[in-house]
């Protein structure tokens, strides 16, 4: 069956290029009469015609923010050390799990692929390469390991809590210090919504639940069901949620948070805000709260915005909390059938080592490294206060929303908390819905 | 003189006929099946396996399986009932408004060609890129629009919030890209209108609209075919539009849950395939899919024919 | 009623010229957002821009960064463009005549299969059709994905039903009585289909070119599939995405992105308008 297949496809093939390439050839001659033209269409020949002689490295990453600092990067590094590293970048509207997908089934694939956790794990397990006694392994906490085999390299360390804007809280006259419950956060919210007015702002918390901000609600948010007042690496909640259970008393303490998160925001940005429509209204003073991670740095100083600001913890449960939730956001993983594989893991741990490797992470892509050598500070507000956290006793909350099944955060919880922003259902309901989801689970 | 005659006098007329008939066909014909036949099938087969599309890991013949689970969907059911209202209200409002400028454009008016360009432009704008701009212009430019004018209940409107204003606003965005194109079908089947047929019925002292009643309707009534037909297949395939402006969004309830009012089928298959990562079964989707748009389109085309006949 | 007549046009030009700005009015708003600083965009959206240097320089940026390689992704446009467009309206009207002058159960049979293809989603075909150009390259050697010619090859299949469906309606109308006199005087069949058919096909080519041209320069899922996004041939929409981020949008660039992917075909669109305008009315329909 699959020789008759492969035989029809070949013979199929064979007469239809006859045709079709037969007229393409006419069309270049017609078209490269510009020498300009003529060179490039050379240029492109040459890859293809003589495959991978020398050592090449492909990285194929999602962090288009990043995409030109890495590009700059491996750059460098060829030219240091002569193995040629091609970055390639997809994200934004072509989604990178999907673009992944076609890019295993190409000709040439990537020795070096992003995963984001456990839901990237079980997707791609067929295909993962183990690092075994790279350099880097000792210099961090962060790696992404299963049954102690280092399978991930930790691209950054990210971090988000409640970012507040330091002078609006000085003259409402709420000390930071008293927001570390969710009765500190009521206290302190009613405070500022009774002086919106003389502060010139539009809301308390800029929040997004729309359409386009899924991932704030139903990984970033939720997590806090999962993590929040928990010892680091406490996987007790997800482990429940995996195999069908809700905590109903700990998800009635969060349905409070969220409440509360909503009640204060501003409808409009809450329920259709884009990611500039959310950040842009805390970066422009009318909101005094911002749910969003340090990862909105290079947006704020794009846009010339230098206010004083500092991480607050969520108060996602009850109880009394001092930490923020920290963690890697994604993994460089080693593609298992990649020729080059030595080369491929001798670039990663060059980035962890090497002071080029620091300077890059650091000052040029703005990211917290995961490695305990790098002795360089992000200068970028937000990164920098991250990095008093990561620093403090107890001051992280684990990072587990990617360790859900996939599409359970974005696409099957995420609805239902726009569905509570804009007051279709109640708390009980919005309770009600996120346990069934749960159950629905198994 | 044109390359490949087959000049063989002992070759008979109609072995001839059937090489010349193949060599014709060839070039298309087997673009087309390397391109979509033999992959739809490929798709047919692996909506009955565990497929993955990740390289290397084999498929599992499993039957039916990917399609049981579309029956108790809610959210399938839901997709389904909205791409159908979505389908309805898209090909009423393209073909009202491209047969309103057709007939505007074909009037004796000034600088008819100038409006004609003008009209087919939104055309040449792709989906995605046209779903920001709208997105843009009902989030932002709309209530600035209404505080200008004074309209409060525009000011403050949500637009994208509501399911129902949504779904309008889809409409609205995919009228404003397709009326344009629909129109010249119109434009060109009224310019096809016999101009004695008009006199005459001016000179019986027919109005405007007996005129367009009894006589411009049944003349383009195969435009009708036509442009209905292609608003319906490109309304049911939508896809780009949808996820510039709407993202599938915002939610509303049905039967006890919560659903996304705009993720209409094409939008639904590919995030159950992507977003949940069940390739498989949305290739299941897929397949049903293709069905339904099938029985619709053989469906429209035979019930208009049958009219066009009757006119 | 002489007066009358000139009041209901006068009249009806308003109107018409009404529906002409609400057409027109979100190109407006591409323009003028296109100068702006990103976050000015979504609180003052109606505001003209202080500077409109600002486009410019915006324009500079695309054109020149290295990463996003807008030059080159135009060059690869215009190839695949201009190579998909021949290739179509050549081939389809080839098929297409053949279709409607054989009367046989086959030639039926091929047509019911085109017109098929017109209802198959892209959503059903995508993934497996990577998978088969990977099959082939594995079977023959033969590299099908991120080449020019896979690229075209994609686009003569998916392009070809509705250009076969189109070309099969203009040519039913013409008269038999042509080819049979030319028959008579010894024409082969290439003949008579490059000497005679060819050129009274011209209006309904002009047709076929400009939907596929549309189509074509502004697709974007396919060559995502079959190029890739962020490889050696890039589309400009494969371009403008990969600096289109996720979460950051550079509204200020993109919107000067989309202008800078429009125009070209717009102005291509005004330039022959005129010839373009009579084709579709004389092509769309027969």
């Amino acid at each position: 069956m699959k020789k008759l297949l492969s035989l029809l496809l070949t013979l199929v093939l064979v007469v239809g290029l006859l045709a079709a390439c037969g007229q393409d050839e006419d069309k270049n001659d017609g078209d490269t009469n510009t020498p300009a033209a003529e060179d490039k269409e050379e240029d492109k020949e040459e890859p293809a015609s003589e495959p991978d002689k020398e050592q090449e490295v492909v990285i194929y990453q999602n962090k288009v923010e990043i995409h030109e600092q890495l590009f700059a990067f491996a750059d460098a590094y060829t030219k240091e050390t002569g193995v040629k590293v091609t970055v390639k970048t997809s994200g934004g509207d072509s989604p990178y799990a999907e673009n992944l997908k076609a890019e295993f089934q190409s000709d040439r694939q990537p020795d070096i692929f992003v995963i984001e956790g456990m839901g990237g794990y079980n997707t791609w397990k067929s295909q993962l390469g183990k690092f075994d006694g790279d350099e880097w392994i000792d210099l961090t906490s962060l790696e992404f390991a299963i049954d102690g085999d280092v399978i991930g390299f930790p691209v950054a360390v990210e971090a988000w809590g409640m970012a507040y804007n330091v002078r609006i809280l000085e003259e409402a006259g709420v000390d930071p210090a008293t927001l570390t419950s969710q009765e500190g956060y009521k206290t302190a919210f009613e405070k500022i919504d009774s002086m919106k007015e003389e502060l010139g702002l539009d809301s308390v918390v800029s929040m997004a639940a729309g359409p386009d901000m899924r991932w704030v609600t139903g990984l970033h948010n939720f997590n806090g069901y999962l993590s929040a007042g928990l010892e680091y690496g406490d996987r007790s909640v997800l482990d429940k949620l995996l195999a069908g259970e809700a905590d109903e008393a700990r998800l009635t303490e969060y349905a409070d948070w969220v409440e509360l998160l909503f009640n204060y925001a501003d409808r409009g940005v809450l329920l259709q805000g884009n990611y500039d429509a959310q950040v842009g209204a805390f970066a422009m003073e009318k909101a005094a709260f911002v749910h969003q991670g340090n990862w909105i740095d290079p947006w704020l100083a794009e846009n010339g915005v230098d206010f004083d600001m500092a991480y607050a913890p969520h108060a996602s449960v009850g109880g009394e909390h001092n930490a923020i939730f920290i963690g890697a956001p994604s993994y460089y993983v080693l593609n298992v059938n990649s020729e080059n594989l030595e080369a491929t893991r001798a670039f990663l741990n060059y980035m962890a080592t090497s002071e080029a490797g620091h300077n890059y992470m650091v000052n040029e892509a703005k990211m917290i490294p995961a490695f305990t050598n790098v002795t360089l500070t992000p200068d970028a507000p937000l990164s920098a206060n991250v990095a008093t956290w990561v620093a403090k006793e107890g001051g992280a909350y684990t990072w587990l929303q990617n360790d859900m099944p996939d599409g359970f955060g974005m696409g099957t919880i995420a609805p239902i908390y726009e569905a509570f922003g804009k007051g279709d259902i109640d708390k009980a309901e919005f309770i009600a819905q996120l346990i069934s989801k749960i159950e629905e689970i198994q | 003189m044109y390359g490949f005659e087959l000049g063989d006098d002992n070759m008979s007329r109609q072995s001839k006929e059937k090489i010349y008939f193949w060599l014709f066909l060839a070039p298309a014909l087997l673009a087309f099946i390397i391109v979509v036949i033999i992959p739809f099938f490929m798709g047919i087969y692996y909506s009955m396996t565990d497929w993955t599309a990740i390289a290397g890991e084999e498929a599992t013949f499993i039957g039916i399986e990917n399609y049981k689970s579309m029956f108790t969907d809610t959210a399938f059911h839901y997709s389904f009932i909205r791409t159908f209202s979505f389908t309805i209200i898209s090909v009423l409002s393209i073909n009202f408004i491209a047969l309103s400028l057709a007939i505007l454009v074909t009037r004796e008016i000034k600088f008819k060609n100038f409006f004609r360009a003008g009209f087919f432009i939104p055309n040449l704008i792709g989906g995605l890129v046209l779903g920001y701009i709208w997105q843009f212009i009902f989030k932002s430019v709309a209530p600035e629009i209404g505080e200008i004018i004074g309209f409060q209940w525009l000011q403050d409107a949500l637009l994208l919030t509501e399911s129902d204003t949504a779904l309008v606003a889809v409409v609205m965005a995919f009228t404003w890209q397709y009326a344009g194109y629909i129109m010249m079908i119109y434009v060109a089947a009224l310019l096809n209108v016999p101009q004695e047929l008009i006199e005459a019925s001016q000179i019986d002292g027919a109005n405007f609209f007996q005129r367009l009643r009894n006589i411009t309707i049944p003349m383009i009534a195969q435009a009708f075919t036509i442009s209905s037909f292609l608003t319906l297949v490109t309304s049911f395939k939508q896809y780009d539009i949808i996820i510039a402006l709407t993202n599938g969004g915002p939610t509303s309830e049905f039967a006890g849950e919560i659903v996304n009012s705009t993720e209409f089928l094409a939008v639904y298959i590919y995030n159950v395939a992507f977003k949940y990562n069940r390739m498989a079964e949305g290739q299941a989707r897929a397949v049903v899919f293709f069905l339904i748009l099938l029985v619709v389109s053989i469906v429209q085309v035979y019930y208009n024919q049958k009219k066009e006949v009757e006119m | 009623m002489f007066n009358k007549k000139r009041v209901i046009n006068i009249l009806l030009t308003i109107l018409t010229l009404f529906l002409f700005i609400y057409t027109i009015f979100p190109f407006f708003v591409v323009i003028i957002n296109s100068a702006k600083p990103s976050f000015v965009i979504n609180t003052d959206p109606l505001a003209l821009p202080e500077q409109w240097g600002k486009l410019i320089e915006n324009i500079k940026i695309i054109w020149t960064k290295p990463t996003i390689r807008y030059a080159q992704s135009v060059y690869s446009s215009v190839i695949i463009t201009i190579s998909s467009l021949t290739t179509i309206a050549i081939f389809s009207a080839m098929a297409a005549w053949m279709l409607v002058r054989t009367k046989t159960k086959t030639s039926k049979v091929v047509f019911f299969l085109f017109l098929s293809g017109m209802v198959i989603p892209f959503q059903v075909v995508m993934f497996p059709l990577v998978a088969e150009f990977r099959m082939i390259n594995e079977a023959i050697g033969l590299r099908m994905l991120r080449t020019y010619h896979g690229m075209i090859i994609a686009y003569i299949g998916f392009g070809s039903p509705l250009a076969v469906f189109m070309f099969h309606g203009f040519i039913k109308s013409i008269p038999l009585e042509l080819e049979e006199a030319a028959t008579i005087d010894g024409c082969t069949k290439p003949q008579i289909f490059f000497k005679i058919i060819v050129p009274i096909l011209k209006p309904i080519v002009v047709t076929v070119l400009i939907m596929n041209a549309l189509w074509v320069w502004n697709d974007f899922l396919l060559p995502a599939l079959i190029l890739g996004v962020g490889q050696d041939i890039q589309t400009i929409p494969l371009a403008i995405s990969a600096f289109a981020g996720s979460f950051v949008k550079k509204w200020d660039l993109i919107m000067t992105a989309v202008l800078m992917a429009a125009l070209p075909i717009i102005i291509g669109f005004l330039f022959g308008q005129k010839h373009i305008i009579k084709g579709m009315v004389a092509g769309s329909i027969k």
